[in-house]
């Protein structure tokens, strides 16, 4: 069987009611028992006062004083009239000491009633007489029931109490540690964890909670190491790229260079630029791996789409492709980062433009089963099948033919992952692509 | 015009140096953030062109400063660092504009009259040429009394090429002004032809001369 993941505080309360709930049982059974043992015991201890009391009366008094000696019937017997309890004193012949209590049946007034007997024998004035003292079960019974309702009542009450009592201990002493574990739990990026240290009493906590705080300290301060590297390496590739850009430029713009002078400076510019892209790039790709873009703002995919087309729409052109929108969710709006959902539906529109020579480019948006998707369909060269894996991968590109790093595709993936957006890729060669965007 | 660089590297100061004075500018240069606080508390700049990643400075406190001397300044920041969040509070300190590294002199050049042409407005804002005329002010174009339609991309590659006249810019440079800096990776495509296409095609709806010359495998130039 398996047991489900509780909190602390749950499996504690429960082990406590479960403890609870087995004293309970063992009591329900032992009660009964203890309570009759107590009765009865208490029941000989009171028949023997009496006995005593008995004894007492007759030395002092004689025993003349119960037994008239003359009757026929030598006898002595008392009892109450609802039968309840009985004293008798009566002659017998034997030399031998009694000396017992017992359940015994008693016939009186006709009625047969179970008592508990107290038989005591003694000598007086040479004659052995036997002493009974009884007293009726049912009046035994009764106490026995009074003092198992009270047993009860008292077990429950007590139970009860010490219950609550020791939840709101647990609840008391377990709050510091439910903070560490929501102060972890809100804590979605170490930039932003809470230093606060909990307020409690118990070492263990305190150390819990000094161990988790120096963690994440140095989480954050490998973080913005990490940070401050990724600008310096920004920093020191392209400062170096913008010296020779102005130089070029510089160059280009001295009069006198002949055609040819021309065409290859401006060809080392096409190559600068170039590898500025794939700087900035993989700058990029790095500052998404280290969590630095911000995912709150509120983006209107629909909006995004819009902006994308309208910003690319001249390659289309270009290539007299058509660009066929179809909105048909509601606009969507996405917790998330513009400037990177911008990049990626760009990346995926401009690829598809990039590899459709004749037909279209469809950008189709929609709102299915809860499910929003957004996807890009082109009627281009399409990726054969055992490629399609690979497409995502950095440095690898499905068309030899073309002259691209493949880094545009491991981009969006990167920026899809980052945003816990599902990409699906459908394609057939020479028929095209489509890229599915689900949305979370 | 007066301009002040701030900016580490000196080959790379030395070289927008080089480009400005040819354009008429008066150019100071500052190797280090307390070169720059010094020069800034002397000299009253209409531009200060900040590189923010001082080794020995915190540029933004640099924009800080200055404007405590001398509200005057445009402040126009280059950066290679890229970081988002400097942007923004290069944006938020007063900066005037944001470039960043490697950038085109040409664009450095355009994004300074811009600022010039928009805070200053004493230069002239309406380009003539021919019997056309190119207001940059209110974004219009017309031909003798009638205006010309053009789209907004249009437009802008039209007067950048005007304003530059008589200069050949290259695809890469009409590309980064246009589009800015998306992350492209295709250099040959001809979509920039595509637009020169139709601006050539509507101005020769009023005038044969041939204003826009194409330089072979290059790009453009606008002569007159």
């Amino acid at each position: 069987m398996k047991i489900p993941n509780l909190k602390l505080k749950s499996q504690l309360a429960l082990f406590n009611a479960f403890s609870k709930a087995l004293i309970i049982t063992l009591l329900v059974f032992l009660i009964p028992w203890l309570v009759s043992r107590i009765s009865i015991q208490d029941t000989d201890k009171l028949l023997i006062q009496k006995l005593d009391q008995v004894i007492e009366l007759v030395d002092s008094l004689g025993i003349e004083t119960y037994i008239d000696m003359d009757a026929e019937f030598q006898a002595f017997g008392s009892y109450n009239i609802l039968k309840e309890e009985y004293i008798s004193i009566e002659p017998i012949q034997t030399d031998t000491t009694i000396n017992i209590i017992q359940y015994s049946e008693r016939i009186i007034e006709d009625e047969l009633v179970d008592y508990r007997v107290l038989s005591y024998s003694i000598e007086e004035n040479d004659n052995n007489y036997l002493i009974e003292i009884g007293k009726s079960i049912s009046v035994i019974l009764h106490f026995e029931h009074n003092l198992k309702q009270f047993a009860f009542i008292f077990l429950i009450f007590i139970i009860t109490l010490t219950f609550i009592f020791d939840l709101s201990f647990i609840q008391y002493l377990l709050r510091p540690f439910e903070r560490i574990v929501s102060k972890l739990k809100y804590t979605k990026h170490p930039t932003s964890f809470n230093y606060q240290p909990v307020n409690t009493n118990t070492s263990d906590f305190i150390y819990l909670d000094e161990t988790i705080h120096s963690l994440m300290r140095k989480i954050e301060a490998a973080f913005n190491d990490e940070r401050e590297y990724i600008s310096n390496v920004s920093h020191e590739l392209l400062t170096p790229v913008s010296i020779i850009q102005s130089k070029l430029d510089n160059i280009l713009y001295e009069s006198n260079l002949s055609e040819a002078d021309m065409m290859k400076i401006f060809e080392s510019k096409k190559t600068l630029r170039r590898l500025t892209n794939l700087v900035r790039t993989l700058l990029m790709m790095s500052r998404i791996e280290n969590e630095e873009y911000i995912l709150t703002q509120d983006v209107n995919v629909n909006k995004v789409l819009q902006n994308v087309v309208e910003e690319i729409e001249d390659k289309a052109i270009a290539k007299e492709l058509e660009i066929k929108m179809e909105l048909k969710a509601n606009d969507f709006i996405f917790k998330g980062n513009d400037n990177l959902l911008f990049t990626l539906f760009y990346n995926f529109v401009n690829n598809a433009i990039r590899y459709t020579d004749k037909g279209h480019v469809e950008i189709v948006s929609k709102q299915e089963n809860n499910q929003f998707s957004v996807q890009i369909n082109d009627t281009g060269a399409g990726i054969k099948k055992e490629k399609i894996p690979q497409i995502f991968s950095r440095f690898k590109n499905s068309n030899e033919t073309k002259d691209s790093y493949g880094l545009g595709l491991a981009l969006s993936k990167k920026i899809c992952d980052y945003h816990k957006i599902i990409v699906e890729v459908k394609s057939e060669v020479n028929k095209g692509s489509s890229f599915i965007l689900l949305f979370p | 015009m007066r301009i002040l660089i701030v900016e580490d590297e000196k080959s790379l100061a030395a070289e927008i140096k080089q480009f400005l004075v040819k354009e008429d500018y008066n150019i100071d240069l500052a190797h280090t953030g307390e070169e720059a606080s010094e020069l800034i508390s002397i000299n009253p700049y209409d531009f200060i062109l900040l590189d923010i990643g001082l080794p020995d400075y915190n540029g933004l406190d640099l924009i800080k400063e200055a404007k405590k001397y001398n509200s005057e300044a445009y402040f126009i920041v280059i950066t290679a660092r890229g970081e988002l969040e400097d942007k923004i509070k290069g944006f938020d300190l007063g900066a005037d504009d944001y470039l960043p590294k490697p950038f085109s002199l040409l664009e450095l050049l355009s994004r300074i009259q811009a600022i010039t042409r928009r805070k200053f407005g004493h230069q002239e804002s309406v380009i003539k040429f021919g019997s056309f005329s190119l207001d940059t002010n209110k974004k219009h174009f017309q031909f003798k009394d009638k205006s010309i339609d053009l789209t907004k991309k249009e437009y802008k590659l039209l007067s950048y090429l005007v304003l530059n006249k008589n200069r050949v810019l290259d695809r890469l440079q009409l590309t980064e002004h246009i589009w800015g800096e998306f992350y492209e990776d295709d250099y040959d495509s001809n979509y920039i032809d595509v637009h020169i296409k139709n601006v050539r095609k509507k101005l020769a709806e009023f005038d044969n001369t041939n204003w826009i010359k194409t330089v072979r495998g290059i790009g453009y130039k606008f002569e007159f």
